[in-house]
């Protein structure tokens, strides 16, 4: 049976390795994934200002 | 791993069986409502095909996929057998019966409802029979899943449930408070009318009571997708999960906010006010945070990853992360439809918004990409990661495994994105043909066949994807594999109570329904609706 | 000890970040949130808010949906109703005649089962159900015809059920004796 506890796989991280990566994570991350955020919200607006709007009111 | 094998393989095999026999009845719906097929099929093929197709997709391939995947959770992520194991035998072949109940009459033209089989519109009751054995079993495996993290718990007193199972448990309690909606329309309102027991049916309560059911069920399908996500992309990449504390936050997050929001496909209806609709937006937003903190965590994990080798600056870490292997592809394919399928779906949530596009093909556009895209490519990752381990052998070659998850993505933005177009333009939904000769329809022509080339791609896909898991029967034996759980950064030693179980959740689920559902069910037992005649198909 | 504790300093820069993000996207999403509800409020858009129940198995024989009060009439303070009939396979009338730039209440009921409906170019949307009357204001503002599909799955007709909605300027709107206004012929 696979346990996740210790392994001697290939992938195995070091952790002073991970320490020294982690000094900047989650710069790129939070860059990435916060434009891309961005850019669904400003799609959004467009869409509902300039393509939702016009159609006229209803209710 | 020999406790369930078999077990696993049966689910998964049924699962992806029906999901290419519906991939190609989705290929041929789109081919005869194209141009380029517009003399071929009547309406009562094209609609059955839609029913057939829907069902497969909707109710086949996920509960028998997430199924087999919980019950190889249970075991790996755990380390012991799976309790109950003749009871998860049972629950399949009950199942399998039900399936087949469901499609003879379809197959008959006796069940051309639909997937959401909206009444009064009423089919055959073997139909909703079948439904209902399909479901129960799944009420099993909700059980042993429980089961197996209480005995758990008790062998290893005081130690966080391994993430995995935790987003399991979390699924099957969220599945069982799902399908309470579907359970009571169907038992108590759709069989009587099918057997004839009653004549008229209220719609309003039908719809309603469907509507709690009809969007926590995409969650339940969403989340094997977030579970391997955040307990085996990190470790496929060569990192570390960013956070597992977020991880089981994100998991109790769905199970909670998930199911107040159903009537969110109510926006257009007639039988609830503007308070309703504007709180159930309300709502919904809130269902979009467990989505935002796992882009974050996601992207996070990935970004260790790719820094631990060699990537630099700001976006290095992206091109060095392990491409070539099919979990690192499928997350990043998935994130991309993630991204445009989100998109969609806030401006279905849109209070007023939901006004342009529902019922166009902007809506069958969003669920093709959200669901069949960044969920369904994951379920490819899934199997691909874990059938080797079902089956002791190995992938010959990466590359028709690459190949395929490219295809999928491709077919499936292909498809999508001419839909978003097309539901803008006034394009509805549920149509065997269009009349090409009406100028505005025609207009659409040139965009239906570009979808429909998607669609082949996709088709071409499915074909490969079951090629690429039957060969896997005959690869070569497999050598010590890889670990397939991640590790967090911190991996945790203790975790509060509330996130290592579900009872304070379950009680927070309860308010938020009896505050979103209470009174819009109530009114149609303090006012009930004029009712409608029952209209039967067969 | 050092790991366990560099674990801990981990897991704390760690949360905290999450923190961020989520502060982050929580702005974003209460301001668009802000959005919706200012134009909800100040531009009278809505989703269909009027709960009106009614008899489907007999709204045909008397009363508002009676076949001699469907179309579009103009009532004695000059509002512009239209009421239309939603049933397998067709909407009653086919053609529906509405005025450019007036406010006009649109009212749809059904006899027998669920059907659905969307103007094109327009916001106009909803469902109808049977045991309920749908009803939308709008105001058009461009002549022409537009198209009405039922959209909503409602048996093997669905895909042939459609209507006419003719926007008639000004002049061309005109009721008659009793305040109808039919399609103009052309």
């Amino acid at each position: 049976m696979q346990s996740d506890q210790h392994s001697d796989s290939p992938d195995e991280v070091d952790e002073a390795a991970l320490t020294q990566v982690m000094r900047i994570v989650p710069l790129g991350a939070g860059i990435l994934a916060g434009s891309a955020v961005a850019l669904l919200v400003l799609g959004y607006l467009a869409i509902y200002l300039l393509v939702f709007l016009p159609r006229g009111t209803v209710g | 791993m020999r406790n369930v094998e078999r077990l696993c393989l049966a689910h998964f095999w049924v699962a992806f069986a029906a999901f290419v026999v519906a991939c190609v009845l989705g290929t041929w719906q789109m081919w005869v409502r194209s141009p380029l097929g517009a003399h071929l099929g009547t309406p009562g093929q094209y609609f059955m095909s839609v029913t057939a197709h829907g069902v497969a997709m909707a109710y086949v391939l996920t509960t028998f996929f997430i199924m087999g995947f919980g019950y190889f959770v249970a075991v790996t992520a755990l380390d012991r057998p799976l309790p109950g194991k003749q009871w998860a035998w049972s629950a399949f072949w009950m199942a399998i019966i039900g399936v087949v109940m469901i499609l003879v009459p379809i197959g008959m033209g006796q069940a051309t409802v639909l997937f959401t089989f909206y009444p009064p519109l009423t089919a055959s009751p073997w139909f909703y029979i079948g439904l209902v054995l399909v479901v129960v079993a799944s009420w099993v495996w909700c059980i042993l899943m429980l089961v197996a993290m209480r005995e758990w718990k008790r062998e290893n007193p005081g130690r966080p449930v391994p993430l995995a199972m935790f987003a399991t448990v979390a699924n099957a309690v969220m599945w069982l408070w799902t399908t309470v909606g579907v359970a009571v329309e169907l038992l108590f309102q759709v069989i009587p009318a099918s057997l004839g027991l009653v004549q008229t049916i209220d719609v309003g309560l039908s719809r309603t009571l469907f509507s709690w059911t009809l969007h926590a069920i995409v969650y339940f399908w969403l989340m094997p997708a977030y579970i391997a996500f955040y307990t085996m992309v990190p470790r496929a990449a060569g990192g570390r999960l960013y956070s597992d504390t977020m991880g089981r936050l994100t998991f109790i997050l769905f199970l909670v906010y998930s199911l107040p929001v159903g009537m969110h496909h109510l926006m257009m209806d007639p039988e609830h006010g503007n308070g309703t609709k504007f709180i159930q937006m309300l709502l919904t937003a809130f269902v979009s945070i467990p989505t935002l903190l796992t882009i974050f965590t996601i992207t996070a994990s990935l970004e260790i990853a790719g820094r631990l080798r060699g990537g630099r600056g700001i976006f290095g870490w992206i091109a060095a992360l392990p491409w070539q292997r099919p979990a690192v592809l499928a997350t990043g394919l998935a994130f991309v439809m993630l991204g445009f399928g989100g998109f969609g779906g806030l401006i279905n949530m849109g209070y007023g918004m939901n006004a342009m596009v529902h019922n166009t093909s902007w809506v069958t556009a969003h669920f093709h990409l959200i669901f069949g895209g960044s969920v369904v490519i994951m379920y490819f990752a899934i199997a691909y990661e874990i059938w080797p381990r079902l089956t002791g052998r190995e992938h010959m070659s990466l590359a028709p495994l690459r190949l395929q998850l490219w295809l999928w993505f491709i077919g499936m933005m292909v498809m999508t994105l001419p839909w978003h177009w097309l539901g803008l333009q006034g394009q509805w939904r549920r149509v065997a043909n269009f009349n090409y000769a009406d100028p505005l329809i025609a207009g659409w022509g040139p965009w239906v066949i570009v979808s429909l080339a998607g669609g082949v791609v996709l088709l071409v896909s499915a074909l490969l994807f079951a090629y690429n898991l039957f060969v896997l029967h005959r690869g070569p034996s497999m050598a010590t594999g890889r670990q397939l759980y991640a590790l967090a950064v911190h991996p945790p030693q203790r975790v509060p109570a509330a996130l290592n179980g579900f009872g304070l959740w379950n009680v927070l689920v309860l308010v938020l329904m009896l505050l979103a559902y209470g009174y819009p069910l109530a009114q149609f037992a303090i006012t009930p609706s004029p009712s409608a005649i029952v209209h039967r198909v067969y | 000890m050092a790991e366990l504790h560099a674990g801990e300093m981990h897991e704390r820069y760690i949360l905290k970040t999450e923190l961020l993000w989520a502060f982050g996207v929580g702005i974003l999403i209460a301001a668009t949130l802000s959005v919706i509800v200012f134009t909800a409020l100040t531009m009278d858009v809505n989703p269909p808010s009027n709960v009106e129940r009614i008899d489907p198995k007999t709204l045909h024989l008397s009363g508002e949906f009676a076949e001699q009060n469907l179309g579009t009439t103009v009532g004695a303070d000059g509002s512009v109703t239209a009421r239309v009939i939603a049933t397998q396979f067709m909407f009653v009338p086919r053609c529906i005649a509405v005025p450019r730039g007036k406010r006009i209440t649109l009212r749809f009921a059904a006899p027998d089962v669920i059907h659905g409906l969307l103007i094109t170019g327009t916001n106009v949307n909803t469902m109808v159900l049977p045991g309920f009357v749908s009803q939308v204001h709008t105001e058009f503002t461009r002549t022409g015809d537009l198209l009405m599909p039922c959209h909503e799955y409602c048996g093997l007709g669905h895909s042939e059920m459609w209507a006419i909605v003719q926007v008639l300027p000004e002049n061309e709107f005109k009721p008659g004796q009793d305040g109808r206004v039919s399609c103009a012929q052309r």
